[in-house]
């Protein structure tokens, strides 16, 4: 440690001046926007915002969506990281290097793959008509579905990572031990695996909830004006009606249940037993 | 016995969830046909080569490429002093500068691309290319702190001090003992930087105007007006580059410790 306090802190202060007047000022005045009506400060426009049904439906959707993906990636997370810890180095790191290769892909992509296989012409729908569960094409794309798994093939591999890195340090013999007493699989998990992975659970679930309620490219190509999320919803409020004011509380929406989803879960996973 | 197949099924569906899709969009990308489909109407490389036709895509092509690299420069330019300052200095409000640099990695990139065209493009007239740049390098700028810091926690301090004492400045100290030590850490960081930025959508969305738009807008622009298999063929291709970069930088930096 260097004690030059002066010199340290000329060093980090460009990072910070430069995050701060470029990116934290533009966003803060735009928030405080949100609370601006009529020249004085006031909650009116965020009133009148929750009042409407739609932005109402677009809220609770973009809440349960998020769950719904967290909770269903924890589950196939906990599943398949588990056979990864437990598979030999080489393998393991093959396969880990799998679930690590989606990341690296633009998200455009990702997502547009899903035309194809959902599309009215997509793979699904011709083998729904090829074995005869129904005479005409079903609508799979525009939906909540569509979405969910548009987002959950975009998210798993975050949870995947975050609970094979915590998986890393669980003691097989307890395990093993455990089974031989008779403990069947799900006393297991309850009692030993889930315990001892809670931090790698809170840290995945964080991000593939706050990840599904920021995504744009998702419900963009795959929900449309049919299934708009809050992100969807901002952009049009925007560059089709130019309202700044509801793009602006959108933001605030967002900004806060990220901030909150981050705390609350850092509080869970440091709380004691 | 059974517990070996049970885990395979496991992790071959998860797979086929997470990889399948690009295999399939690589086929669709090959179809002699002119519309989207799988699988598709014959087989030809037509629209992989029309990729490279498309006027538009090469112009935002080489405006993403840009931001990606100087970009991440900038970034490594602030972030790499940062990272030193803060793991070797004991500096004033340590917590609010690591809280600020932070921050580009909670707030949603949507967010930011609005305010900087509502109050830095608009009212200041500062050019949408030199917002994208400066939302872009914000945007870096985190993950370049993050992945250098953690290089440098690894290297003793007692080496920079040694050469203090033996009479370097502290400046030449950094250069001569410092980076060389952590400079897979840079390089690490240039690549994380870059692929995060050239993939990046949010933040761009509200800052394009005429001829400026990075690529992934402007391949959104492009899938509401046709539906040809270009878009599939360039976003296979773009698949392969990225993946390209990783696996080279995996195999002769181990790109993985430091992320």
């Amino acid at each position: 440690m260097f004690q030059n306090r002066k010199e340290g802190f000329a060093l980090a202060l460009p990072a910070a001046l430069f995050i701060g007047i470029l990116f934290l000022l533009p966003v803060g005045i735009l928030l405080s926007e949100a609370f601006q009506l009529d020249g004085g400060w006031s909650l009116q426009g965020y009133i009148d915002f929750i009042s409407k049904p739609l932005n109402q439906t677009v809220f609770l959707r973009t809440l349960k969506l998020g769950f719904l993906v967290a909770a269903v990636s924890a589950v196939i997370g906990y599943a398949s990281a588990f056979c990864i810890v437990n598979l030999d180095p080489k393998s393991r790191g093959r396969i880990f290097g799998m679930v690590v290769l989606p990341l690296m892909i633009s998200p455009v992509a990702r997502t547009y793959a899903w035309i194809v296989i959902l599309g009215r012409t997509g793979i699904v729908n011709d083998a729904i008509i090829g074995l005869g569960l129904s005479d005409t094409p079903i609508r799979i794309l525009f939906t909540e579905t569509a979405v969910f798994l548009g987002l959950l093939q975009l998210f798993l591999p975050l949870m995947i990572i975050s609970l094979v890195s915590s998986m890393e340090n669980l003691p097989r013999d307890a395990i093993s031990a455990a089974r031989v007493l008779g403990a069947n699989w799900l006393q297991v998990f309850t009692k030993i695996i889930l315990p001892l992975t809670k931090e790698g659970l809170v840290m995945g679930g964080t991000l593939v909830f706050t990840g599904s309620l920021t995504a744009y490219i998702t419900p963009a190509i795959l929900g449309g004006a049919k299934v708009l999320m809050l992100e969807t919803l901002l952009y049009q409020k925007v560059s089709v009606s130019n309202d700044y004011v509801s793009a602006s509380i959108i933001a605030t929406i967002l900004i806060a249940m990220c901030f909150g989803t981050n705390l609350l879960l850092k509080r869970i996973a440091t709380a004691r037993e | 016995m059974t517990e070996k197949w049970t885990s395979r099924l496991i992790l071959g569906l998860t797979l086929i969830f997470l990889i399948g899709p690009f295999l399939i969009i690589i086929i669709a990308g090959l179809s002699a046909g002119q519309s989207l489909a799988f699988p598709p109407d014959g087989i030809s490389l037509k629209w992989y080569l029309k990729v490279f036709e498309i006027e538009s895509f090469r112009d935002s092509f080489i405006l993403s490429m840009a931001l990606a690299i100087f970009g991440t420069l900038i970034a490594l330019a602030l972030g790499v002093p940062a990272a030193y300052a803060l793991n070797r200095y004991e500096i004033p409000y340590a917590e609010t500068i690591k809280t600020i640099v932070a921050a580009p990695i909670i707030v949603p990139g949507i967010i930011v691309g609005l305010a900087l065209l509502r109050y830095l493009v608009l009212p200041i007239g500062l050019t949408v290319t030199l917002a994208l740049f400066f939302a872009h390098t914000a945007l870096v700028l985190p993950y370049a702190v993050r992945v250098v810091s953690s290089s440098m926690t690894n290297l003793r301090s007692d080496m920079e001090e040694a050469a203090v004492l033996l009479g370097c400045t502290r400046l030449s100290a950094f250069f001569k003992v410092v980076l060389p030590n952590i400079k897979g850490g840079v390089l690490a960081a240039f690549i994380l930087g870059f692929v995060t930025s050239f993939n990046q959508v949010p933040v761009s969305l509200f800052l394009s105007g005429p001829g400026v738009r990075t690529l992934p807008i402007d391949m959104l622009a492009y899938m509401e007006i046709t539906y040809d298999p270009s878009v599939a063929a360039l976003s296979a291709l773009l698949a392969f580059l990225s993946v390209g970069i990783v696996f080279l930088a995996e195999k002769f930096l181990g790109f993985s410790r430091y992320v």
